[in-house]
C-alpha cells in the first residue's frame, strides 16, 4: 500500500448548508499510483475528488499534495490548479474553440507560451489521444467520446503532476466509452498519477493501485482491487458491487 | 363620414387622378395606405404625389438634410460606443461583481432606464451643464456633448441588461472547465465566456442600435437639430411638402438600420460557433 508521499488526504470533511457530504474521508497515493473511487451516485467521491483542485472546499481535514497543503488559505490556487489536470463528466471543452484552441488556450494564457508552440503542443496532445486528424474541429462538430479525448489532451496539455477524472465516461454512449478508457490505459502505462472517479469496474480491476469505496461520505472500504472486488470485507461494499455487476 | 374616411377618399381620388409623372412608382400603394391612416396634419394637401407634389422642394433641401443625418450618425455612432464601453463592464459586474459595486451599478442602471430620455439629456444639459469638448481638429458642443453622454449612458444602461443575460447564459462548466486549467477568474470569463457571450448579444445589439438611431431625434430638447428636427423645421415652413419629407427622411432612416443591422447579420455568421450533426 502507498505511503503517501506523493498525495495524502487526512480526515477531510465538507458540508454543504447543514449536510455533511464527506465524513473524515482519508486515503493516500505514492508517484505514479492510479487510485479509483467508487460508490453509488451521492456518496460524495466527486467532492471529494474537486476538493483536491479545490474547485470544491473542504471545512476540514488535509490534503498534502507534494509536500504541500492544498486546503491553505494562502494557497494560490491557479498555481495548484496549473499542476492537477482536470476532466469533466460532461467535457466541458471551450464551445467557441477548436480542438486545437481547446487545448492550446491553458498553455497559450497560462504558460505563456507564442502561438505557434502553443498549438505545437496543442497537436502533439490531440496526437497523443488519437485525433490528429480532428485538430480543427469544433466541440459540436465531434462525438462524445472524441470530445472526452480532447478533454483529456487539453488537461495533459499543462503537462500535470496528477490527473483528476470525474466519470469521464458517464455522459458517454457504450459504444464510445472504449476510446475514452484507451486512451486512459495509454496514460497509466506512461506512468501518469491519477485519480478516477468511475463506474467502470473493470477498468479499476485492471489499472488501480487501490480503490476506495465511498458511501454517505464515508471510506467504507479501500485496498487493492482483487481484493476489494473479490473479497470485500464490509458488506454494504459487497452489495454495492452486486447492484453494479448486474448492471454489467 | 369620418374626418379620417374623407382623407382616405380625398388621397385615393388623388392617387386615380395622378398619371405616370412621379418618381416614386412603388411607393405608390402604400403611400395611399398611409395617407388613409395618417395624422390629421397631412390632412392640408395630401398632394405629394401628382401635380401637387413637391419633391423638388425635398430635394432643393437635400444638403440641409444631410447634414441632419450626420449628427444623427455622430450620434447614434458615439453613443452606441460609450454605451457599449460602460455598459459592457456594468454587465459583467451585476453578472461577477459583488458588494458595493454591483449595487452601485445595479442602482444607476435602474435609474437610468426608469427615467424618460428627455429627461436625461435636460439635466445632462442644463443642469450638470456639460462642457464643450475641444479635440483639437474639431470641437465639439456642449449640447453636442450632452446629447452624447445622455444617449450614451442610457444605452449603457439597456446594453448592460444585454451582455449580463448572455453572460450569465453561458454554461457554469465553461468556466470551471477554465478555472480547473490554471486561468485566474478574470482570465478564465475573459477567454472563456465573453467570446461566447458577444456572440450571443448580436440579436439584442440590434435592438439597441435601432432604438438609439431613432431615439437621436430627442436631442432637440437641447437644441440639437439631427436629421427629423431638420425636416420638421422644413415641413413648417413649406406646408405643402409635409409627407414628401416626412418619407424621405423615413428612407434615410430605413437605409441606417437596415444596413446596420445587415452588417450585424453578417457579424453573427462569420463568428457563429459551427455545430456539427453529432452531438
Amino acid at each position: 500500500m502507498s505511503d503517501g508521499d506523493f498525495l495524502r488526504v487526512t480526515d477531510v470533511s465538507k458540508w454543504y448548508g447543514d449536510e455533511r457530504v464527506l465524513h473524515d474521508v482519508s486515503f493516500e497515493m505514492d508517484r505514479g499510483d492510479v487510485t479509483v473511487l467508487i460508490g453509488p451516485s451521492g456518496s460524495g467521491k466527486s467532492t471529494m475528488l474537486r476538493c483536491v483542485n479545490r474547485l470544491a472546499e473542504a471545512q476540514e481535514g488535509s490534503i498534502r499534495l507534494d509536500g504541500e497543503e492544498v486546503l491553505s488559505p494562502d494557497l494560490d490556487v491557479d498555481e495548484l490548479r496549473r499542476e492537477v489536470g482536470m476532466v469533466f463528466q460532461g467535457f466541458n471543452l471551450f464551445a467557441h474553440l477548436t480542438a486545437v484552441g481547446n487545448v492550446a488556450l491553458g498553455p497559450r494564457r497560462v504558460l505563456g507560451l507564442s502561438e505557434a508552440d502553443a498549438r505545437e503542443r496543442a497537436e502533439e496532445q490531440l496526437d497523443r489521444v488519437g485525433l490528429a486528424d480532428q485538430l480543427d474541429s469544433y466541440p459540436a462538430e465531434l462525438s462524445g467520446g472524441q470530445q472526452q479525448r480532447v478533454g483529456i489532451a487539453r488537461a495533459l496539455a499543462m503537462e500535470p503532476k496528477l490527473m483528476l477524472f470525474d466519470e469521464p465516461t458517464s455522459a458517454l454512449d457504450p459504444e464510445l466509452i472504449g476510446e475514452v478508457l484507451e486512451a486512459m490505459h495509454g496514460l497509466v502505462d506512461e506512468g501518469m498519477t491519477m485519480l478516477v472517479v468511475t463506474h467502470e469496474m473493470s477498468f479499476a480491476r485492471e489499472v488501480a493501485d487501490e480503490v476506495v469505496f465511498l458511501d454517505e461520505g464515508h471510506v467504507v472500504e479501500r485496498g487493492p482491487p482483487d481484493q476489494l472486488f473479490e473479497r470485500p470485507e464490509k458488506e454494504r461494499t459487497g452489495r454495492f458491487l452486486e447492484r453494479i455487476a448486474s448492471h454489467d | 363620414m369620418s374626418a379620417a374616411g374623407t382623407l382616405a377618399l380625398a388621397a385615393v381620388e388623388s392617387f386615380g387622378a395622378t398619371g405616370p409623372s412621379l418618381p416614386a412608382g412603388p411607393l405608390l400603394a402604400a403611400t395611399a395606405e398611409s395617407v388613409g391612416a395618417g395624422p390629421a396634419f397631412i390632412g392640408e394637401g395630401p398632394a405629394f404625389i401628382g401635380e401637387g407634389a413637391d419633391w423638388e422642394f425635398v430635394f432643393r433641401n437635400a444638403d440641409y438634410l444631410g447634414v441632419g443625418a450626420l449628427l444623427t450618425i455622430g450620434l447614434t455612432v458615439a453613443s452606441i460606443l460609450l454605451g457599449f464601453l460602460v455598459g459592457f463592464p456594468a454587465g459583467a459586474v451585476e453578472v461577477y461583481g459583488d458588494g458595493y459595486l454591483k449595487r452601485a451599478v445595479n442602482v444607476a442602471g435602474i435609474v437610468l432606464r426608469g427615467t424618460p430620455i428627455v429627461v436625461i439629456l435636460i439635466v445632462m444639459y442644463f443642469v450638470v451643464g456639460v462642457p464643450q469638448i475641444n479635440l483639437g481638429v474639431v470641437s465639439i458642443s456642449s449640447a453636442m456633448t450632452a446629447g452624447i453622454l445622455g444617449l450614451g449612458l442610457r444605452s449603457a444602461a439597456y446594453q448592460s441588461q444585454i451582455f449580463r443575460a448572455t453572460l450569465s447564459s453561458v454554461d457554469a462548466g465553461q468556466l470551471e472547465a477554465g478555472r480547473s486549467i490554471g486561468l485566474s477568474r478574470f482570465e478564465a470569463v475573459r477567454y472563456v465566456v465573453v467570446p461566447q457571450a458577444l456572440r450571443r448579444s448580436i440579436p439584442g445589439f440590434q435592438n439597441e442600435f435601432t432604438i438609439v438611431l431613432k431615439d437621436t431625434s430627442i436631442v432637440f430638447a437641447i437644441g440639437l437639430a439631427e436629421l427629423l428636427t431638420r425636416g420638421y423645421d422644413l415641413f413648417s415652413e413649406q406646408t405643402t411638402a409635409v409627407l414628401e419629407v416626412i418619407l424621405f427622411i423615413s428612407a434615410i432612416y430605413f437605409v441606417l438600420t437596415f444596413t446596420t443591422n445587415r452588417a450585424l447579420d453578417y457579424l453573427g455568421r462569420h463568428y457563429a460557433i459551427p455545430e456539427g450533426e453529432s452531438a
